[in-house]
């Protein structure tokens, strides 16, 4: 080996010596902070053998002394001892680096399954839930929404109505009278009146609200709730138009399967009259769910909801409505009943008790 | 009401099983609500509407049936000879008492019922007394008509007077009550006082016990609404008041008390002796007429009944009908339904009859866009503003009780300037206390916090939307009715899903809560104001108002309220007329071009008192009008310990033409602040 060789030589065992605590990085570095600082030491050493000024790139200066014919071989040989140098440098770089990025993704790992901050969001109250979704669907179905009085006269709660004095519905014990005489309105069906006396006919409206009666509050009673009113008048409006809207609406809230079933009836201010059944929304009308007698339909397959039936001729000409002329149906029904049938609710004093555990069971 | 089975087929051949006949009865309208086994007999459980007194009998039922099956139903011939009226009844206010008959039975023997009398009574729920009172009572329960037996050797004089009490007068009736009765009362009376109050309890002292011998039967037809008014004066109903005020057949008097005298001569020994019947007030049968039934059950229900079928239906139900030379038909309503009385109730009958499941479904034509509330679509942004705040909604009783009044300050608006008394009352309630018509929410969602906390819910937010009352000079002096929102809130804030709670409440979460409503529907300019209110603590109470209009207030529950409800954590309400908030116009966005050049901002800090308002300052800058000041923002405040604090406030400086060097913006900044200084002898910390 000639002198020139030994001294490449020499240079490169120095650097191997140098960088054997590199060789192997997995014995001992094992924190994040050693290796960062494993990678500082490697830059240092990186600057030392590399570049213009390192001993492997003084070597190729030696190559004036090297014979012309062996000058070649001689390039070559340092060159691949510089490539060599370099290559190893960036191994372990690129080992020190892949563990530090490593060792700081682990060290920001999160437990993905804690839950999202965020403020606790607050509930609408059931009634007003299934109020919304009731209107939603009329309003598709071109009713207009309206709303009225609480406290009215007798005429709009009573003798518009055909419920003349002396008539069962009129006694004192199921209405709240105020002490100046008004009555709180003991069912929506007063909406009728203020409706057609204020839009005239023909007209489709949608009445929800509160009413009141003198019920003592108990599991299936309160003195206060809330009813929905439709009514729609035009010409040659029939029972038929009355069957398929209540059975319509059913459906969209219920689901296509949804089947209504008319009863006669009687209600002093409609005539022929009805009350409304449908079909069981959990049992689907088979009475047992789960192998047991159905809750909300008591296992007859079907529940009572509301009643209804063609205006009769007395609350038109109240309005000013020639029945000759128009005909019109309307229905009503308690929300309170239905929201309770809903959510199998067994107490429907929950409603007005505005305990937050019952009302953070809605959405 | 309880139908035997068995009775019913003594009227009614129906040759259908129980189950069969409640399917059609309840097809008709006659809501069988269930069959019941009781021996070998079968009860149906009837719940019949109001309009219906007439079925409140086998025979009633019967008549139904029969009209179904079409089925004619089994009667017997009728017919009974008065005898010469030797003055056993005189009628004194025959507007009271339309028919009286009386029938004497004489040599009766009182004594238990035969076996299958006690089982029929039993199988419908009434238990037995003795053979006399059993019939009369079978004979209703049979026929429809309340009827009473006296003792006839008690009765002064051995006659009847049918007159309206005398002031003052008295009875103990058979449930051995004294009664007190007034002169609109009527009464059956012997020669001297009354025996028996009509139709409603006879007397104890003229009853049927067993001793009696001679019996006095007596069937009448009495005015409905006297016979109601009687029974609620006295809080008295019976089976007979029941039936007499809703109707019942005058023309079937004599039936019925044939009926049951033949029964206590079979039953109970004795002869039938005098017969009266006294028909005071003739019966004029209801007859109205209709050009088109068939038209008439087409045009209303959608159903295709020939007229024939229509007419064969109306018979069945005694429903008379007789052609007129035009083609046109009367109808004449039978003395047993009160409810028949023009072409619609006609209808209603033949369209139940032909059957309401034949009724087909059609949606009505096509009509127009429907609409909401004009305000619903504000409401519900604001109901879902206030439920994403964390808030829940609430839903109170609109009557409150009368402690709370004048503890709470009503919101501006609700109550009118002229009334001398603004609460709307009650004559009464069914929750005791219960009477004053709220005109506040804040009353009942105060109760509803005192509920959730009693549950160990500490942090609460609430919200209810409804309606207030207070009397009112409206039209024919309907008290105004207006709309609130109220919201409470106490305790922490509260993460979801987590358990740690976050930040106290405090007033100016109220107040942010409030502002996010508000600006949920539309009401982007409200001025919040130191202000003293009733019900809130003085030095955290704000009055809302919005331009020249009040609109409510804002603030931390007046400590001795809040001990008064046990409350030991602070509780934070607002209350907003929202009728009034929705009436305000509201104002469209509109667009202002995006600034071309950057903003300097300049924070200045001011040492001030409690009372001193930062609206005051930003107002002091904003009125000084600097078209380079575009902005004026509260930073901090910071609290110091003597009474004094640290109001920060960021002013921000902007062109639209060039970007503003600092030389200009300091010279514009000094100058703003020297105007502060000069109105309120404030000076920022350096």
């Amino acid at each position: 080996m000639s002198e020139i060789d030994r001294q490449v030589d020499e240079i490169r065992e120095a650097f191997e010596q140098e960088f054997g605590r590199f060789a192997d990085l997995s014995t001992d570095v094992s924190a994040l902070a050693e290796a960062e600082a494993r990678l500082r030491e490697l830059s240092e050493l990186k600057i030392r053998h590399t570049g213009k000024k390192s001993p492997i790139s003084g070597a190729m200066k030696l190559i004036g002394k090297v014979a012309p014919e062996d000058r070649a071989a001689f390039g070559q040989m340092v060159q691949a001892v510089e490539k060599g140098i370099a290559a190893k440098i960036e191994e372990a770089e690129t080992k020190l680096s892949a563990f530090i990025s490593n060792a700081k993704i682990e060290s920001e790992r999160l437990d993905v399954t804690i839950p999202g901050r965020r403020i606790r969001e607050g509930h609408l109250h059931p009634i007003t839930i299934l109020r919304q979704k009731i209107e939603d669907i009329f309003v598709s179905m071109g009713y207009a929404i309206e709303d009225d009085r609480e406290i009215e006269t007798d005429y709009y709660n009573f003798d518009a109505l055909n419920i003349p004095e002396g008539h069962p519905a009129r006694e004192s014990q199921d209405t709240f009278y105020t002490t100046e005489g008004f009555a709180l309105r003991s069912q929506t069906s007063t909406v009728q009146i203020r409706a057609m006396e204020r839009r005239g006919v023909p007209l489709r409206i949608l009445a929800p609200g509160r009413v009141f009666r003198r019920d003592t509050p108990d599991m299936t009673h309160t003195p206060m709730f809330h009813q929905i009113e439709g009514l729609c008048v035009d010409k040659g409006i029939t029972m038929a138009h009355l069957k398929g809207t209540v059975s319509e609406w059913l459906r969209l809230l219920f689901g296509p399967e949804t089947v209504t079933r008319f009863r006669p009836s009687y209600f002093p201010f409609t005539e022929p009259s009805a009350e409304f059944d449908f079909s069981c929304f959990k049992c689907g009308g088979t009475g047992i769910f789960d192998g047991e007698r159905c809750r909300p339909c008591k296992g007859s397959g079907w529940i009572e909801l509301g009643g209804s039936g063609m205006v009769h001729p007395n609350v038109l000409r109240a309005c000013g409505v020639d029945p000759a002329v128009y005909s019109g149906f309307a229905f009503g029904f308690g929300l309170e009943r239905m929201t309770a049938l809903m959510y199998s609710i067994d107490d429907i004093r929950h409603m007005f008790e505005n305990d937050v555990r019952f009302l953070e069971q809605f959405r | 009401m309880n139908i035997s089975y068995n009775w019913l087929n003594e009227i009614v051949d129906s040759g259908l099983d129980p189950q069969q006949v409640a399917d059609q009865l309840t097809r008709v309208g006659l809501a069988v609500e269930g069959v019941h086994p009781h021996g070998d007999d079968f009860v149906l459980d009837i719940d019949l509407t109001s309009n219906r007194p007439d079925c409140l009998s086998h025979r009633g039922i019967g008549r139904e049936l029969s009209a179904v099956l079409d089925n004619a139903m089994i009667d017997r011939e009728v017919s009974a000879v008065p005898s010469s009226d030797a003055g056993l009844v005189e009628i004194e206010d025959a507007d009271l008492c339309n028919r009286f008959t009386a029938r004497v039975i004489r040599n009766v023997k009182v004594g238990p019922s035969p076996q299958w009398l006690v089982d029929r009574l039993e199988a419908i729920g009434e238990r037995s007394i003795n053979n006399v009172a059993d019939i009369t009572n079978y004979v209703m329960h049979e026929l429809g008509q309340p009827m009473h037996a006296f003792d006839l050797d008690k009765l002064s004089g051995g006659r009847i007077v049918v007159r309206r009490a005398r002031s003052g007068e008295k009875i103990q009736t058979l449930d051995e009550v004294e009664r007190v009765l007034d002169t609109d009362m009527l009464t059956i009376c012997d020669a001297e006082s009354p025996v028996a109050i009509g139709g409603v309890m006879g007397g104890l002292e003229s009853s049927i016990t067993d001793a009696t011998v001679n019996v006095l039967l007596e069937v009448a037809y009495f005015d409905r609404g006297n016979i109601r008014a009687t029974s609620r004066k006295l809080n008295l109903a019976t089976e007979a008041s029941y039936r007499f005020e809703r109707g019942t057949d005058v023309l079937n008097l004599v039936r019925a008390s044939e009926r049951a005298a033949d029964l206590i001569r079979e039953l109970a020994g004795g002869e039938k002796a005098e017969f009266v019947d006294i028909f005071a007030v003739p019966f004029v049968p209801r007859s109205f007429l209709s050009n088109d039934i068939a038209g008439a059950v087409k045009r209303l229900t959608g159903l295709s009944v020939d007229r024939t079928e229509c007419i064969r239906i109306l018979n069945a139900l005694g429903i008379g009908s007789s052609q007129n030379e035009d083609g046109s038909l009367t109808f004449t309503a039978p003395s047993w339904r009160h409810d028949i009385a023009i072409e619609e109730d006609l209808v209603e009958e033949i369209a139940r009859h032909a059957g309401y499941e034949k009724i087909a479904e059609e949606l009505p034509p096509a009509f127009g866009a429907g609409e909401y509330q004009p305000t619903e679509r504000r409401e519900r942004r604001l109901r879902a503003r206030l439920a994403d705040l964390g808030c829940v909604e609430a839903l109170s009783y609109s009557f409150i009780d009368e402690r709370h009044d004048g503890v709470f300050e009503i919101v501006p608006g609700i109550i009118g300037n002229s009334t001398t008394e603004p609460y709307v009352t009650l004559r009464d309630s069914v929750i005791e206390g219960a009477l004053r018509m709220r005109p506040s929410i804040l009353p009942g969602l105060l109760d509803s916090v005192r509920t959730n906390l009693n549950h160990k819910r500490r942090d609460l937010k609430l919200f209810e939307i409804g309606k207030v009352f207070s009397t009112g000079e409206g039209e024919e002096g309907l008290p105004n009715e207006q709309k609130l929102l109220t919201i409470v809130m106490t305790g922490s804030e509260s993460l979801s899903d987590r358990a740690k709670p976050g930040n106290q409440v405090e007033f100016f979460d109220i107040k942010g809560g409030l502002e996010a409503a508000l600006d949920a529907v539309g009401c982007y300019e409200a001025v919040y104001r130191t202000a003293n209110v009733k019900h809130l603590r003085i030095g955290q109470a704000a009055a809302v108002s919005v331009g020249e209009v009040e609109i409510g207030h804002l603030g931390r529950l007046d400590d001795e309220l809040a001990a008064g409800y046990k409350f030991k954590q602070p509780v934070y309400v607002a209350e907003i007329n929202l009728t009034t908030v929705l009436k305000l116009p509201t104002a469209n966005a509109a667009y202002k071009p995006l600034p071309r050049f950057p903003s300097v901002v300049r924070d200045v800090s001011f040492i001030v008192d409690r009372t001193f308002a930062f609206d005051s300052i930003r107002t002091a800058i904003t009125e000084q009008a600097n078209d380079l000041c575009r902005k004026v923002s509260f930073v901090d405040n910071f609290e110091g310990k003597d009474g004094d604090r640290s109001l920060t406030i960021r002013l921000e400086y902007r062109s639209d033409e060039r970007t503003l060097v600092e030389e200009e913006v300091e010279a514009v900044h000094a100058s703003l602040l020297k105007g502060v200084e000069q109105k309120l002898q404030i000076r920022p910390q350096m």
